[in-house]
């Protein structure tokens, strides 16, 4: 340890230029790698996630983007039309989220409502940490109370068996919701067609859609319900239908996408996507790998006289690289704390701006991607840690250690 | 006999952070043409800096330096540069060499430096001779880190002759070197002496060296 | 056998690290230009995109790394070039003049490349700003050699 203090405090960082260039590539390469895993294993998460809906037989509607749509051409009596054709031929996934409302809770939240039918229920199969799932067979009149399962945030507020009084943007009325089951911290989900971004539900309340609440529901409700409708277990010309009705009814163009086509659209698009990202991360990290021999060999160069004194006094070729792994080792600790620390920020930056939909909770701040990508972050310190060192040795024991050097 | 060297010097001051070190102290030294001089003394008594001073290559001190008849405190920096390379050879240490360049190229080197007219037929001859005389010719074309200590020493020896300078300053010239080296250093310096009348001055330790030269000037470190 | 400090091998070590950051303000550049039609590839380099000018900037300290090992390496050299009859002041204006040349050679290669692309050509002016500041720097540096 002494010695290790003498060579970091006397050696090491009296070279302060080469040290600092060292941290700071060092740094990179984490933040490369951290970002790249995290993309990864974000995106792998959304697919997993729409695996569930992504069946044979299952149709994934989505507007179609040349389309133009004229909302205030579209009549609330047509949606019902549109729907009640969708109840009599089809079992459909209805989701729909994003409708802010403000009730109290203790971070002073504004909090997403999120609808949904049970076949999406059923698809999505919630984990929760408290009461029980969601049932749909509740009679909708004004006095009735719906069962909702809310967010973690929310669960201190409104513990289990609590009522929740609102104004239902959807409705547009008064609602009474009972806390029927509180769901598991960090709960998400994925946009369909944007894999690898994903809402969190630590602040949401999530209710349950049956017929009668979508034939209260407003235009908005039952409009955008539409455009991320899934169809379930039906063919390809039943599908025709509804978009001929849908485009004829309402004037909304839709595309529906069965799992041929979601597969190569995934395939195309996605896994394409993630190969480039991979691609540019492992040459990224193979030039930093090169800067960084290439500043170890500079740094080698500076210490040749300082390393073979020591060498002459009975320091060891396997001391040497003990101390070279100790002194990497706590540079990459410290550039580990630092991504680790920027993480916590941003994750922490959610809470202070209170984005409902953004906001986590986890071991320090970070989430299960987060640990998982700081894992990876380890794993590409150790193999460039390993090659710098072993350079630097192999660089050392070329130099024949004589009074040659000394002079 | 021409006087060279007039030097006098009131004080040299060394300025660190923790200290402030004076020497040379009402040191005065007057060097005719052809002779032979060893600087003595204990470590820190200010040798290699007297050195320093007498190459032109420390000109902060307080005192007057007059040079072949010429003041040189206020020469503008080309002109002791000029001198440097024509005047005054210097023979160090076998590190003193560019390890980058290979050792005929670091014995050119003040050929470099000679401008037009210098490179010519005559210092060709100059040169080769030079290598003959000092047996370096088997390592012309290796680098210094491919070479032993004497073949160094050697190379750092013909660097400084090679411009026949008429003054050479030689700082430890055989402090690393062994036996027959150090002999064949010692009579090639004193033949350019012998041969050439140029004088010579040189730092050292070595009393048994220091009592082959005509004059030992001691310097003693400032209690 | 030239007067200048450098060789041929650190002539082009200095042309790499500067053409590592030109290129990487390119290739920032370029990044921009493209129209990503992936949410992944988009949300991917933004987050290299946002911190664009540190990340450069950053990435300027192995100018500064090269520049430093050089002027330690060159100490020597220094010393044995007065000892001959050069001058302090002739090395350290040499040293920058070269240095000035690479830096201007692979500047005007990436004004080129930046021209051929159609990029701002002053987009990477503030990289030649910065080489300048560490040459002065360096030829400080150099300065300190004169006698050993």
């Amino acid at each position: 340890m002494k010695l290790f203090k003498f060579f970091v405090s006397k050696i090491f960082l009296r070279r302060i230029i080469p040290g600092i260039s060292i941290i700071l590539l060092i740094c990179l390469s984490n933040y490369i790698t951290f970002t790249a895993v995290r993309t990864v294993f974000s995106t792998y998460q959304g697919y997993q996630e729409i695996r569930g809906l992504n069946q044979d037989g299952n149709y994934i509607a989505n507007l179609d983007p040349n389309s133009t749509i004229d909302f205030g051409a579209i009549e609330l009596d047509k949606t019902t039309e549109v729907y009640n054709y969708l109840s009599s031929n089809f079992d459909y996934a209805f989701y729909v989220d994003g409708f802010m409302v403000s009730i109290p809770n203790r971070d002073d939240m504004e909090i997403s409502l999120c609808y949904m039918n049970k076949a999406h229920y059923d698809l999505t199969q919630f984990n929760l940490s408290q009461g029980t799932g969601l049932t749909f067979d509740y009679r909708f009149d004004g006095n009735s109370e719906i069962p909702v399962l809310i967010g973690k945030g929310l669960s201190k507020t409104y513990p289990v068996g609590s009522t929740i009084d609102l104004e239902d943007p959807a409705l547009g009325q008064e609602i009474t919701l009972r806390v029927q089951g509180v769901l598991e911290q960090n709960a998400y989900h994925s946009n369909y067609y944007t894999l690898n971004s994903k809402s969190y539900y630590n602040y949401s309340i999530i209710l349950p859609v049956n017929e009668e609440f979508l034939n209260h529901a407003n235009l908005d409700l039952r409009v955008n319900g539409l455009m991320d409708i899934v169809i379930l277990q039906t063919t390809n010309e039943k599908i025709s239908d509804l978009r001929a009705v849908i485009q004829n009814t309402l004037g909304l163009k839709l595309n529906f996408f069965g799992q041929q086509d979601n597969n190569e659209y995934f395939n195309e698009y996605y896994f394409h996507s993630l190969k480039i990202v991979a691609v540019t991360s492992v040459i990224l990290l193979l030039l930093i790998t090169c800067l960084s021999v290439w500043n170890a060999m500079v740094s080698i160069r500076l210490m040749l006289k300082d390393l073979t004194i020591n060498l002459l006094v009975g320091l060891s070729y396997s001391k040497l690289r003990k101390m070279f792994y100790s002194y990497f080792g706590i540079l990459f600790l410290i550039n580990l704390v630092i991504v680790f620390s920027i993480t916590a920020l941003n994750r922490y930056g959610c809470w202070l701006r209170k984005d409902t939909t953004f906001v986590t909770y986890g071991l320090f701040g970070l989430i299960g991607i987060d640990w998982l990508s700081l894992l990876a972050v380890v794993v590409t310190d150790i193999i460039i840690g390993v090659i710098v060192v072993e350079c630097m040795l192999w660089r050392i024991k070329k130099v024949p250690i004589s009074l040659g050097v000394l002079q | 006999m021409t006087k060279i060297i007039d030097l006098s010097i009131k004080e040299k001051i060394y300025r660190s952070k923790e200290s402030r070190i004076s020497i040379l102290n009402d040191f005065n030294l007057e060097v005719v043409a052809g002779e032979k001089i060893a600087i003595v003394g204990e470590s820190g008594a200010g040798k290699s800096s007297l050195l320093n001073i007498i190459g032109l290559l420390d000109r902060n001190y307080d005192g007057e330096y007059t040079l072949f008849g010429l003041p040189t405190n206020h020469s503008d920096a080309s002109k002791l540069a000029q001198w440097r390379n024509q005047k005054i050879g210097f023979v160090l240490q076998e590190s003193a060499l560019i390890n980058s360049l290979i050792i005929e190229d670091n014995i050119k080197l003040p050929f470099l430096y000679a401008g037009a007219g210098k490179k010519g037929q005559k210092e060709m001859k100059d040169f080769e001779s030079i290598v003959d005389a000092i047996e370096i010719r088997s390592i012309l074309k290796k680098k210094p880190l491919e070479c032993s200590g004497g073949e160094k020493a050697r190379a750092v020896f013909a660097r400084g002759i090679i411009m026949k300078p008429q003054i050479i300053l030689a700082d430890e010239p055989t402090a690393s070197l062994d036996v027959e080296n150090r002999e064949r250093i010692v009579a090639l310096l004193f033949r350019m002496n012998k041969e050439f009348n140029t004088t010579i001055i040189t730092v050292t330790h070595d009393l048994e060296m220091a009592n082959r030269h005509d004059r030992i000037i001691h310097l003693e470190r400032r209690k | 056998m030239k007067k200048s400090l450098f060789r041929l091998a650190d002539i082009f070590e200095l042309s790499v690290a500067y053409a590592f950051c030109f290129s990487l303000c390119l290739m920032f550049d370029y990044v921009k230009t493209l129209e990503m039609t992936s949410d992944i590839l988009t949300s991917f380099f933004r987050n290299f995109l946002k911190y664009q000018t540190m990340i450069v900037i950053l990435s300027t300290f192995l100018v500064a790394v090269f520049h430093y090992q050089f002027s330690c390496r060159k100490k020597i050299e220094v010393f044995c070039r007065i000892l001959v009859g050069d001058t302090l002041f002739n090395i350290t204006v040499r040293y920058s003049l070269n240095c000035l040349m690479v830096l201007g050679f692979v500047y005007l290669v990436f004004l080129a490349t930046n021209a051929y692309l159609g990029f701002d050509l002053t987009k990477n002016l503030y990289l030649v700003l910065i080489f300048i500041v560490y040459i002065l720097i360096s030829a400080r540096q150099v300065r300190k050699y004169e006698a050993l």
